[in-house]
């Protein structure tokens, strides 16, 4: 149980390759963080600097207060479980549980002790029937259990997991995400957990930390604050699923309205975006409007405001429809649409070559800037990116002066951007 | 008409088997002849030298008991071959695996051209520094009658060197199994031993068979650096003392049974260690 701080770190590699730029992020005490990022965005990079598996090429970690850059991983009171579970495979499962107790020098532990901490951890996994088995012996899923039990036998202060359910099937990944939901309740400590899975990052975390390739963080914030309030193009189409339609168009203002223009269509922007919009005094320019699937409606009669699609493919899932349309001008949609709402006779219109009416819902827009692909309603203190922006401030947040984040590390390649 | 064409395959095939298998037998024959003879002929006792015939006339166990009586040096021979095969063994598979396990897990300078250069002066035949190990040996002494321990240098100075095999096989164990040990508090040395080397059991045992197996057949370097001793010669060098002509007649029974002797041990640990063997040299290949 304990604070994690990291501030500046970085990760050069020999040959110069920079997998993390400018790290920063101060976890609380048994918190739940989730990196989540396509491969390549240096995520696990920034977990294996934690648990003290790669050096640290600038900038420091801290738990609990205590600078662990210079701490074997063994110092620095963390368990780990890693992607392809790393068992020992000439050991038992109960071996390899009991394995980080028996080298547990201060204080050592008794047999008796080691034996019941590894009971009761089994039990806890329900694996106890599993114990004298080699891991070979084992599925994936129990294989992934005996890997967690040995991580939470040792009194750690971080928990980190790296990919943990990657290996294992759609089904069971399901049901191990739940049983990690729990098993957090139960052992409650600080969690650093990373996965390329938007799903899992989205029901885990309490707060998710988004990276991309290059090893940037685009984004800091809770689950609902990134699926609401993305605070660029790229976070906005990692989190949620199927990806948010993005359409090239203007942001017009006309007195003290709002409008959008996607298609050629002027559509008014309105509620809470409309009063964001007014107070940070936007400028009109060329945006990318951000429509999620499910904020596409289906209009069953033509009205204002509506316009018609062409579906090219439809993805019948059960409880929904994924439409890939395309519309008039030839741009590309997915839509979501709830098969419950529909009757018989609507559902066989969802065909391909049908033409329907839709219409998007004005609260849900997101207004990505051309120039940067930031939101031009949140401010984008995380993003580190290559090209100074200075000649964007105005137009994103003209009136809000924010603290600076953080002045530039020691490092001179990269520049963070800062409001 | 699918069953017609599975069956031509099945026809095929059992065509192709039996092909392969009369191959295997000829050669098998071919391969196992020359140990059948041996064999047979050192339970010859109507006489001692060549003769033109496979099976002895007169049976008997005479060049057995010659071999262990006092008049004859083969059980020094014997001694010494197992010795140095003992020591090399033991140090080669040591200082093989330290090696191995240090260029799969350890990233150093200069790592990919020692090892290069290590698999470049490997390609040369050992016996092209024979006249120069020779001078060496014979300045510190340990030539001749002393060949043993100079012999043991000579064998174990370039085990690192075998580095390949068994560094194939430690590059099969995910490195995640190293980092799973040292979050969970192990040593290097603690890793090695309770992680590592318990897996490596099958390419363990492999090295200390090649390395016994080394040093109990050579010849030329045992030969040259005893250089006729009858203390310091090991039994190949000894036996092929009994091929020259000038002793041939009277020896060559003897040779067959010494032969039949040196046999033996190799092939009992081959059988106890076989299955393992072959894990071990295709163990890098599948690992489940």
């Amino acid at each position: 149980m304990a604070q994690v701080k990291l501030t500046n770190v970085k990760k050069v590699y020999q040959g110069g390759t920079v997998a993390v730029q400018n790290f920063n992020l101060d976890i609380a005490d048994k918190e739940f963080i989730v990196f989540v990022g396509p491969s390549g965005c240096g995520k696990s990079t920034t977990l294996r600097m934690v648990a003290g598996l790669e050096d640290i090429s600038g900038g420091t970690v801290e738990i609990d207060g205590e600078v662990v850059n210079d701490l074997q991983p063994k110092d620095r009171h963390i368990s780990m479980v890693f992607q392809n579970y790393a068992l020992y495979p000439h050991l038992t499962v109960y071996e390899n549980i009991a394995f980080p107790l028996r080298l547990q020098k201060n204080p050592k532990l008794t047999q008796d002790e080691i034996y019941e901490r590894v009971t009761s951890a089994a039990q806890v996994l329900g694996i106890t029937q599993y114990l004298t088995r080699k891991p070979k012996a084992l599925s994936g899923g129990q294989r992934q259990r005996v890997a967690i039990g040995r991580a939470m036998v040792k009194d750690c202060k971080v928990f980190l997991m790296d990919e943990p359910l990657s290996n294992l099937d759609t089904k069971l990944r399901n049901q191990m995400r739940a049983e990690i939901i729990l098993l957090r309740k139960r052992i409650n400590t600080t969690f650093i957990y990373v996965t390329h899975d938007q799903t899992e990052a989205m029901t885990l975390g309490d707060r998710i930390v988004c990276m991309k390739e290059g090893g940037y963080v685009m984004q800091i914030g809770t689950p609902s604050e990134l699926f609401d309030w993305p605070a660029s193009k790229f976070v906005a189409q990692f989190v949620g699923a199927p990806m948010m339609n993005t359409i090239v168009c203007d942001l017009v203002k006309e007195g003290n309205k709002y409008f959008v223009t996607p298609f050629g269509y002027k559509l008014p922007v309105d509620g809470e975006k409309l009063e964001l919009l007014r107070s940070r005094n936007v400028e009109p320019q060329q945006i990318y409007l951000g429509v999620r699937p499910e904020h596409v409606t289906l209009v069953k009669e033509k009205k204002a405001n509506s316009f018609p699609v062409t579906i090219e493919v439809n993805e019948m899932m059960g409880s929904e429809y994924h439409l890939h349309a395309a519309t008039e001008d030839g741009t590309k949609l997915i839509i979501r649409i709830p098969t419950i709402n529909l009757t018989e006779e609507e559902r066989a219109k969802m065909v391909s070559g049908q033409v329907i009416n839709i219409a998007f819902e004005g609260k849900a827009m997101h207004f990505f800037s051309m120039k940067t692909e930031y939101n031009l309603l949140t401010d984008n203190q995380y993003t580190a990116d290559k090209e100074p922006l200075e000649e964007e401030k105005p137009a994103e947040a003209p009136q809000v002066a924010e603290p600076k984040e953080e002045p530039a590390a020691e490092g001179e390649e990269q520049e963070v951007k800062d409001e | 008409m699918q069953e017609k064409h599975s069956m031509g395959m099945a026809a095929k095939r059992r065509i192709a088997n039996t092909f392969a298998y009369i191959m295997l037998g000829i050669i098998s024959i071919v391969w196992i002849l020359p140990f059948v003879f041996l064999v047979f002929q050192s339970f010859r006792v109507e006489s001692t030298g060549v003769v033109g015939y496979v099976f002895p006339h007169k049976w008997g166990l005479a060049n057995y008991v010659f071999l262990f009586s006092a008049e004859c040096n083969f059980l020094q021979w014997y001694f010494n071959t197992f010795i140095i095969a003992l020591f090399v063994c033991v140090l080669q598979t040591a200082m093989q695996f330290m090696m191995s396990y240090t260029l799969s897990r350890f990233r150093f300078k200069l790592r990919k051209p020692l090892m290069n250069i290590m698999l470049v002066l490997g390609m040369f035949p050992g016996f092209l520094t024979m006249i120069v190990l020779y001078q060496v040996l014979k300045t510190v002494g340990l030539t001749g009658d002393n060949a043993v321990p100079g012999l043991i240098i000579v064998y174990v100075a370039s085990s690192g060197m075998g580095y390949y095999v068994s560094k194939g096989f430690l590059d099969t164990l995910p490195k995640s199994l190293d980092e799973a040990a040292t979050v969970d508090g192990a040593t290097k040395l603690q890793i090695f031993f309770k992680v590592i080397l318990p897996l490596c059991k099958p390419i363990l045992i492999y090295t200390i068979l090649t390395s016994f197996m080394g040093p109990w057949g050579d010849f030329i370097f045992a030969a040259c650096i005893a250089l006729g001793s009858q203390t310091g010669m090991n039994v190949a060098a000894g036996l092929n003392s009994w091929l020259q002509p000038a002793n041939i007649s009277a020896n060559f029974t003897h040779f067959c049974a010494g032969g039949v002797i040196v046999a033996i041990p190799v092939m009992v640990l081959f059988m106890f260690l076989q299955k393992y063997y072959v894990e071990g040299v295709t163990g890098g290949a599948v690992k489940g």
